[in-house]
This record gives structure tokens, sequence and C-alpha cells, in this order.
């Protein structure tokens, strides 16, 4: 009986077939490079994905409203590229100063969205794409067409050096406190409902525009810290950086299992996601593909991971309907 | 003017939105003449002549606009195009330097941009539950990786036979062949929007995809169409950017597809579907290209154009809002 | 009825358009005299879009006396903008022109893609310029506004990366091919020991300097015996990007235990190269091109350090070349044939000689130059 619920829980849960197509890559990839389960492979596997996995989790809350949120890696650059400066000009070398000063402007890009997105009633993708233009472009005006790099940031950047726990604590950190916030929390559960239904969340006494203000400014907020991240991670702040790399956050949701149509998603899903994404990305030149192949390769990854999530999600569907018939 | 026909399945919004559209389409023209005197105002080379010089990656960018429009109108989104204007003009340049007669090169463009389209569509009417956005998002990957590959480790082609491709290229006066192509298309794609059955039944769509399929109306048909269109626009994109660069990379049509949807949205074409027309759109696109063009020439940052896009982005969807909601006050 | 005041307001707005245009057309007469007598005044003043258009007076002004660079537009091309490594090539360029009175035009394209080049480039043909120095970022796509531009009169020529030569009268080149594949073959076979594996992390694969260093790296390798002991064992991709060519470096090590030395021949793949080695405390070491700026922090000789030399040409100086050259092709002292000879007071090897690289003419500005732990702590504030 219970063996039999396990088994049920297994085929019947999107987290489970994630398991399972993040194990067939893992088993696959080491055939190809026994070397990758390495410890040290692994903890880069993180490090250097750190900012995507950040990111997704303020994507999940924007996605569970039924949003999105383009101008992400604008803000990130806006704020890795401000507090590189501050550094280079030597204004502030106070690690946690910076973190502090990065994150606030995150905030500030992010409640700036949610405001307009909420009290604005605009479509949250039109809304992110003018920032996204803004942000990425203040980034380059402030640059002034300088890098701040390796010596500006020199003692910062120990901080998210190789081997340093930094990164790894962040992460945790966010983690944690999303999983029990999405879990048990009011607020968590008030983001589900905006997303689920809108008019019945706002009439059984959730302030719907609240949440979606604070759902964008907990997204700004992550990205200002991934920004400043960025800039400790690869001890370099460019205008340019992570340029595109919106899209590997959202593509992360999506294969979690986050829908794009709001309520649905998780945060060990979208734990899940955000590591096949990274494990993509990390394996791609060490199982020997031509680098010219690689985007294509990823490509094909994403696409068939979404349907077959699709493809999961119907037979779930298929057979609590038939559990129902009986 | 409208015929007995016209005016039974006259344009789609009714009442009081139709006043709200013309007024927009108004305020629309009144931009777009300001923008020209302004750019007269601001550059002296500011005229007919350097403006149309300067406009062929625009004209090829507008073509996907009327797609685009389709495409938003249904509540979908496809952000694959600037991979496919890529693909395409990859394939199109390729294919003409391996030996193919330039006519066939050119259908070989068009033909890419047609099966990606397709491909985009059956991917989104196969897996319904899947959002457009997500599988754009993949496919525009893959289209470009395809590009990628093609072009192997020199990352860039180059026609070899540019006499052949000048057919495109040919000017009447100043007035390139594309700008009166893009006239004919407006017209056309105008008029299919807002005047014909299957423009109706794309707003119904959009509206409401459940009340339209139970009206009898095929959805996952007009979505595959209107998929399938917008993969062709975008290689006749591809190649008008062929005709003008002689060649391509793995760069092309990098970031088209923000820039066509902008215009849409600048335009009046909601992202969440069934509202907008392709006036609009299509005076919001001319508006956008003359301020790129108008500001190019002043040699602003070119960062500092995209951040004026973007606040003009934001401020254009706001200002509607916001009057509505004093509308509704007052009353 | 409405659609007829639609089309009505649609038809008088082309009108406006139209109007404008002809007026556009009609005007220069009065125009043309104007930047003459601006222009006279000082230099920093005058607007570069005062300069009237048409190609009729750009020839006009060839004819006037020579060297009379204070009636010139010279404008440059960047390969992006918020690149460290083009600001100092548009500062030298701005520079040498300033000095002799004429107006610069910066442009920074929007991303670092042909296409966002030729819509700047397409802007300046518009204004009128009288040269325009180009830092391609794809040899192929840039022929076609390239063509344009001379047939409006313009003076095209390229600096640090080039066209295809059939587009443009001359290149700037920061240093031969050869002479950089064979620096950097030289600093493998130097760090290596003369033998073991090595390892290349360029930019992207269709990046076209680092193509022809590393084409030129194989060539001298296969030809000469000495190197017949080190291995080319793969060349990375990058991508320019610091967390791609983070994830490239680190499996390179991964993939090749053995690997001895890797050459990076690009500013931002090295700097992410050296902060990951340094990081591991690998005992790999690494050379190619960087930024001294960007470099100090990992140049060093004792194992804490991962880079123990580089070498990378002068951006101020290559800008200040390709300053001189605009000056030298706008007042018709070079014309771009191999063989043409101009003045570059500021710099030591003036005069510079146009010479024929076999597909196309270029103007060498000099050897690379080798930063090392003894001279990188004056070269970091520089550039």
């Amino acid at each position: 009986m219970q063996n039999k619920s396990l088994l049920k829980k297994i085929t019947g849960s999107r987290e489970a077939s994630l398991v399972i197509v993040l194990i067939v890559m893992l088993i696959v990839i080491s055939i190809f490079s026994p070397s990758f389960l390495s410890p040290t492979n692994l903890g880069q596997i993180f490090r250097n994905n750190t900012l995507t996995m950040l990111m997704a989790l303020g994507m999940l809350c924007v996605m569970l409203t039924a949003g999105i949120d383009i101008s992400i890696t604008s803000t990130l650059a806006f704020a890795g590229m401000s507090i590189g400066l501050l550094q280079k000009y030597d204004v502030i070398h106070n690690t946690f100063v910076l973190f502090v000063i990065g994150a606030l402007i995150g905030l500030c890009c992010g409640l700036l969205n949610g405001i307009i997105i909420a009290k604005g009633k605009i479509a949250p993708i039109i809304c992110t794409m003018g920032f996204m233009y803004v942000w990425r472009g203040m980034a380059y005006v402030i640059s002034n067409n300088n890098w701040a790099s390796g010596q500006d940031v020199s003692g910062f950047s120990d901080f998210g050096k190789d081997g340093s726990p930094g990164p790894y604590i962040i992460l945790v950190i966010a983690y944690v406190i999303f999983f029990i916030v999405m879990k048990w929390t009011k607020f968590g559960r008030s983001i589900y409902a905006v997303g689920s239904n809108p008019e019945a969340a706002s009439i059984s006494g959730i302030k719907v525009d609240r949440v979606l203000v604070s759902v964008y400014t907990i997204m700004g907020l992550l990205a200002g810290l991934a920004g400043v991240l960025s800039v400790s991670i690869y001890a370099s702040a460019q205008p340019n950086m992570q340029y595109g790399k919106e899209m590997d956050v959202i593509a992360a949701c999506v294969i979690g299992g986050v829908s794009m149509s709001g309520g649905r998603g998780s945060v060990v899903g979208t734990f899940l996601g955000a590591l096949i994404i990274s494990i993509i990305a990390k394996a791609l030149p060490l199982v020997g593909i031509d680098a010219i192949a690689q985007n294509l390769i990823k490509g094909v990854i994403i696409v068939f991971v979404v349907i077959l999530n699709v493809i999961t999600q119907r037979t779930m569907d298929r057979q609590n309907l038939l559990r129902r018939e009986m | 003017m409208a015929g007995k026909s016209g005016r039974t399945i006259s344009a789609t919004p009714k009442g009081g939105m139709k006043e709200k559209i013309l007024s927009l389409e108004g305020a629309l023209i009144i931009a777009f003449i300001a923008i020209n005197i302004l750019g007269r105002v601001l550059s002296p080379n500011y005229n007919l002549t350097n403006v149309m010089r300067e406009s062929p990656r625009y004209l090829a960018e507008i073509f996907m606009l009327f797609g685009m429009g389709f495409i938003l109108v249904l509540g979908d989104i496809d952000i694959s195009v600037g991979a496919i204007v890529c693909l395409s003009a990859t394939m199109g340049c390729l294919s003409s330097n391996a030996g193919l007669p330039m006519g066939l090169a050119i259908l070989v463009t068009l033909l890419t941009g047609l099966c990606c389209g397709m491909i985009n569509g059956f991917i989104a009417t196969r897996f319904t539950e899947l959002p457009t956005m997500i599988v754009t998002l993949g496919t525009q990957i893959i289209f470009r990786g395809i590009a990628e590959v093609s072009l192997g480790s020199g990352g860039s082609a180059s026609l070899k036979d540019y006499e052949g491709i000048g057919i495109l290229r040919v000017k009447l006066g100043p007035i390139p062949l594309a700008f009166f192509l893009i006239i004919i298309c407006a017209v056309v794609f105008i008029i299919l929007l807002s005047r014909t059955t299957f423009g109706r039944r794309l707003y119904a769509i959009g509206s409401s995809k459940t009340a339209a399929k139970y009206a009898g109306v095929e959805v996952e048909k007009l979505r595959f169409i209107c998929f399938s269109l917008i993969g062709f626009l975008a290689g006749v994109c591809g190649l008008f950017i062929l005709a003008s660069t002689y060649g391509a990379n793995t760069t092309t049509g990098q970031g088209f597809e923000m820039e066509v949807i902008a215009m849409c949205v600048f335009g009046g074409i909601a992202t969440t579907g069934g509202k907008g027309n392709l006036v609009g759109a299509f005076i919001s696109a001319l508006i956008i290209v003359c301020l790129r063009i108008a500001l190019g020439q002043i040699n602003m940052n070119t960062q500092l154009i995209l951040v004026i896009i973007g606040i003009m982005l934001i401020v254009s969807v706001l200002v509607p809002s916001f009057r509505q909601k004093y509308l509704a006050l007052k009353k | 009825m409405k659609k007829k005041v639609i089309s009505v307001l649609l038809c008088a707005a082309m009108a406006t358009g139209i109007l404008a245009g002809c007026a556009g057309t009609t005007a220069p007469a009065p125009e043309a005299a104007a930047p003459a007598a601006e222009e006279a005044a000082p230099a920093e003043e005058a607007a570069p879009a005062e300069e009237a258009a048409p190609a009729e007076e750009a020839a006009a002004e060839e004819a006037a006396p020579a060297s009379d660079a204070a009636a010139g537009t010279f404008a440059i091309v960047t390969k992006s903008a918020g690149n460290p490594f083009m600001d100092r090539l548009a500062s030298g360029f701005s520079e040498v022109i300033e000095a002799a009175g004429g107006t610069v035009v910066r442009q920074d394209p929007e991303s670092a893609t042909a296409d966002a080049q030729i819509t700047v480039i397409q802007s300046l043909i518009s204004q009128g310029v009288n040269t325009i120095a180009i830092s391609a970022n794809d040899a192929n796509a840039l022929i076609s506004v390239c063509n344009e531009a001379r047939d409006a009169g313009i003076k095209v020529l390229t600096l640090d990366s080039d066209v295809d030569p059939s587009a443009r009268a001359v290149f700037c080149n920061q240093a031969g091919v050869e002479a950089v594949g064979q620096q950097l073959i030289d600093a493998v076979y130097d760090l290596t020991g003369g033998e073991g594996q090595y390892a290349i992390l360029s930019a992207t694969s269709q990046a076209t300097n680092q193509n022809a260093w590393i084409d030129a790296m194989k060539a001298i390798q296969e030809g000469d015996e000495k190197y017949s002991k080190i291995e080319l064992v793969e060349v990375a991709y990058g991508d320019d990007e610091p967390q791609k060519s983070t994830d490239q470096t680190q499996a390179l090590l991964q993939n090749y235990p053995d690997l001895k030395v890797i050459c990076a021949p690009t500013t931002v793949g090295i700097a992410a190269a050296a902060k990951v080695l340094q990081d591991q405390k690998s005992s790999v070491k690494l050379t190619g091109l960087g930024l001294p700026s960007e470099m100090a922090e990992y140049i060093g000789d004792d194992d804490a350090h991962s880079c123990p030399y580089m070498f990378l040409w002068n951006p101020i100086d290559l800008g200040r070349l390709a300053g001189y050259a605009s000056l030298a092709l706008y007042d018709g002292t070079i014309t771009g044939a191999v063989g043409d000879t101009f003045e570059a007071p500021t710099l030591e090897a003036s005069p510079y000689t146009i010479v024929d690289n076999g597909a196309g003419t270029e103007i060498i500005l000099g050897p690379p130059f080798k930063f090392d732990s003894s001279n990188i702590d004056e070269w970091k504030v520089v550039y």
C-alpha cells in the first residue's frame, strides 16, 4: 500500500520527473567525462551559476503572479557597474556596505517596476522591456567606457573567490528563506493566490497591488544582489555583463515547472530547473562538443525538457482523472 | 466607402473604444510630424534622401511588424524572429554561394523563414499548455544555433554574387524598393486584420480562446497560420538584410524581436491580446525609425537613444492607462 | 468617415515629410557656406552635424589648400560602447585630430555587432564627414556600407580590426599578424619549457583578429621543428564574456590535467582565465594579449601570480596613427597605395609607410609590447 503511494508520488510529481531528467543527464555526462561529479567541479557549477540560481528565485515569485521580468540583467548590470565604480574611484571599499548599496539599487529598480505594473495596470513584459533598455543604457552611461577590473575590486573580490564560501552561503540562505516563506507564510500563500485568481484573491482580502509591488521589489533586490556577486565572483564590472542572460533565468524557472500563467511552481522545482541549466552550461565544453554547436545543443535540450514537462503534466492530469473515476 | 459587407464585419472594438483608438492614431500622426520637424531642426542633414538611405535595416524590420501585430492580437508572442532573420539570411547567402541562381537563393531564404515559423507554430499548437514565449525562447536558441553551425568557424559569410541581389536594392529616386513593398504590405495586412472575418477571428481568439473555440473558430489552425506568417515575414526581413549587407553573420538580427514588439506596443497593441490595430503600430514604427535616425545624426550616445526609447515605451503605455482611470473617476 | 480622417491625416504627414525632404535637398547652398565660417572659429565649438552633406561638397573641399584640417570632420567608429580598449583608441584619435584643428565625431555602436555599426556609419554618411575610421566587427558585413561611403566621397580606413580590403583605403594594423603569432608562440614555448600541452582561450569563434593570430600561431608551429614538442590541445571560445570564459578555462583545466600553458589572445578572456588560475593556485601559466590596467593584479614572476608576462600594443598610439592616417588621406598626402608615406609627429616610429600584407594595404604600428612585473606598475595607470 505504502509502496504504491510512493510510486504514485514519483510518477505523479513534476519534481520527481525533473530529478529523473537530472540523473539521466548526469549519467550520460559522467560517461563522457568521468571527473564531472568531482567535488571541485560540483562546487564550480554552483559558483559559476550563483547569479542564475539567485535570480531564478525572484523570477519564481514574479511568474507565480503571472508576470515576467526581462529587465533583471539590466538591473544587475546597473547595480554591479555602480558598485564597481564606487571602488574604482575609491569611494567605498567595505564589502558589507557595497552589498547593501548594490541590493538597494536593485530594490529601487524593482520597486519602480512593481509600482508601474501594479498601479498603472501595464503588461509586465512591456514595462520591464522599457526598463531593460533604460538600466542597461544607464550602466553604459555611468561606466563612461571604463571597466572596474581585478585591481580596483581586489579586496572585495575575495568574497566571491574560488574556494571562498561567500556565494554558497548567500545561495543557501536565499533558498532556505524562500522555501519557508513560499510554503508556510501568509505572504507566500498570497503570492500563489494572486497568481491563480486575482479577483478571488482580492475578494478574500488580499491586497493584490501590494503583493505585485513586493514581488517585483524582491526580484529587483535579488538582481541587485546578483550584480554585486557578479562583480565579486568575476572580479570585473562591465556594462554589458550578463547581457541576454535573463532568458536563461526564465528558462530555468520554466524547466522547473513554473507556469507562466501564474499560480503554479515551487522553490524546489526552480532549484532543479536552475541546476539543469547550469549543468548544461558546464557540461557542454567538458563532454567535448564543438564550441560552434554548443548553443544548438543547449536549445534542443531546453525545448526537449520543456516539452517533457508538458507530457508529464498531461499524464498527471489523466491519472488524477482516472482516480476520480474510480 | 465601406460597402455592405465591410460594415457587417466592421472593425473589431465597438463604441467608445473606437473613439479612443481614433484619438490614439491622431496623437501618433501628430507625434510623427513633430518628430520630423524636430529632426529637421536638430540636424541639417535630416532630409528625405538621407532618411531613406539610412533606412534599409529599419525597413527590413518593419516587415515583421505586421506578423508580430497578428501574433500579439492573438495573445501570443514570438521572440524567435531575430534568430529566424539570422538563419534565413544565412541560408540564402550560403545557397547562393553554393552556386544556386539568385532567384532560387531568394526562394530558399523565404522558405527557411516559413519553415522556422511553421516549426514554432507546430510546437505552439501541439503543446497548447506551453506559453509561446517559452516555445520561441527555446527555438530562438536552436535557430541561431543552426545558423552558427552552418556558418562554421568564421561565423560570417559574404555573398559572392552581389550583382544578382541588386534587384532588391533598386531605388525609385531616393525611395528604395523595400519602402514600396512595405506600403503594399501595410495596406494588405491592415485590411486583413480590420476588415475581414479572418482578422475578426484573431481578435476573438485574443479576447478569449475558449469563447472563440465554442463559437466555432478553428483556434489552433489560425494560430499556426499566424506563426507561419511571421516566420515568412522574418524571412523577407532576412532577405532585405542580406541585400543591404551582402552577407550574414551570427549576430545578424540580434535584438530585432524586442524592437519589433516595442513598435507594436508603442502603437497601441496590447501584449495581452485582442486589442489594438496595425495602423497605430505602423505609424509608431515610422516614428521610432525617424527618431532613431534623427538622434543618430546629431551623434547622440547610442546607449542614451536606447534609454529614451525605453522611457517612451513605458510612458506610451502608462498614459492611456491613467487616462482610462481618470475617465472612470469622472464618471 | 473616421477612416477618411485618418487617411487625410496620413497624407498630410507624408506630404510634410516629403516637403521636409525637398527643403533638405534644395537647401544645401546656404548651409554649405555656414560651416566654413563656423569652423574657422575654435574647432570644438563647431557641431559635427553642421557639415554639409553632398558628395560634390566633399570633393570641393579636397581641392582646397592641403592640410587645412580645420575644415574637415573626421569620424571614428569603435567596436562597441563600454570598452576601455576602444575608449583609448578613440582618445588617441581625437587627440591628433583636435591638435590639427579638425572636428572629431566619435560613434560607439550600441552593441558589438556589424548591424549596429552599419547604422552609425550610415548616419555618418548623412552627416557628410570627410573620413571614417572603423574598427570592424565583421569583415564582410560592412563592405556594402563602406562602398556607399566611398561613393559619397568619404575616405574610409580601418584600424584594429579590418574589413575586406576592397572596401577601404588602408588598414592601420596594431602589429603584423605574423609578428603577433610569433610572439605568442614564443611565449608559449618559453613558458612550457619547450615541451608540453597548451590551450588557447579565444574570444568568439568568428572574431577576425583572434582567428588570424591563432592561424598564424598554428602555421608557425607547423613550419618550424623547434616547436614540435609543444602541442595545442584545444581552442576554446569564451565569447568575451567573463562567465563563459571562466567556464571554459575550468573545463580546460579539468579536461587536460597535464596542461602547462593557456594562451588567451583577448582582453576579456585573459582576465577571466587569470582569475581562475590564480584563485585555484594552479600551476598552469597564462600568457596572451591583455590590457595592463585589467591585468595588473595577476602579473608577476612568482607562483602567487598566474601570468608571468603578456603582450599588447598601445591602443592610444594606434588611435593616434589612425588619426594621422585620416588627416593624410584627407589632404591627399596618401591615397592608400603601397609606398605612400606620411608623418606622425607624436609617434616614435614616424614616418610610416603603407605596405602590402598580401591581401591588401596596411600601416603597421610596431611590434607588440611586452608587459611583465618590471613595467606593469608603470603602464597600468596609462591604459
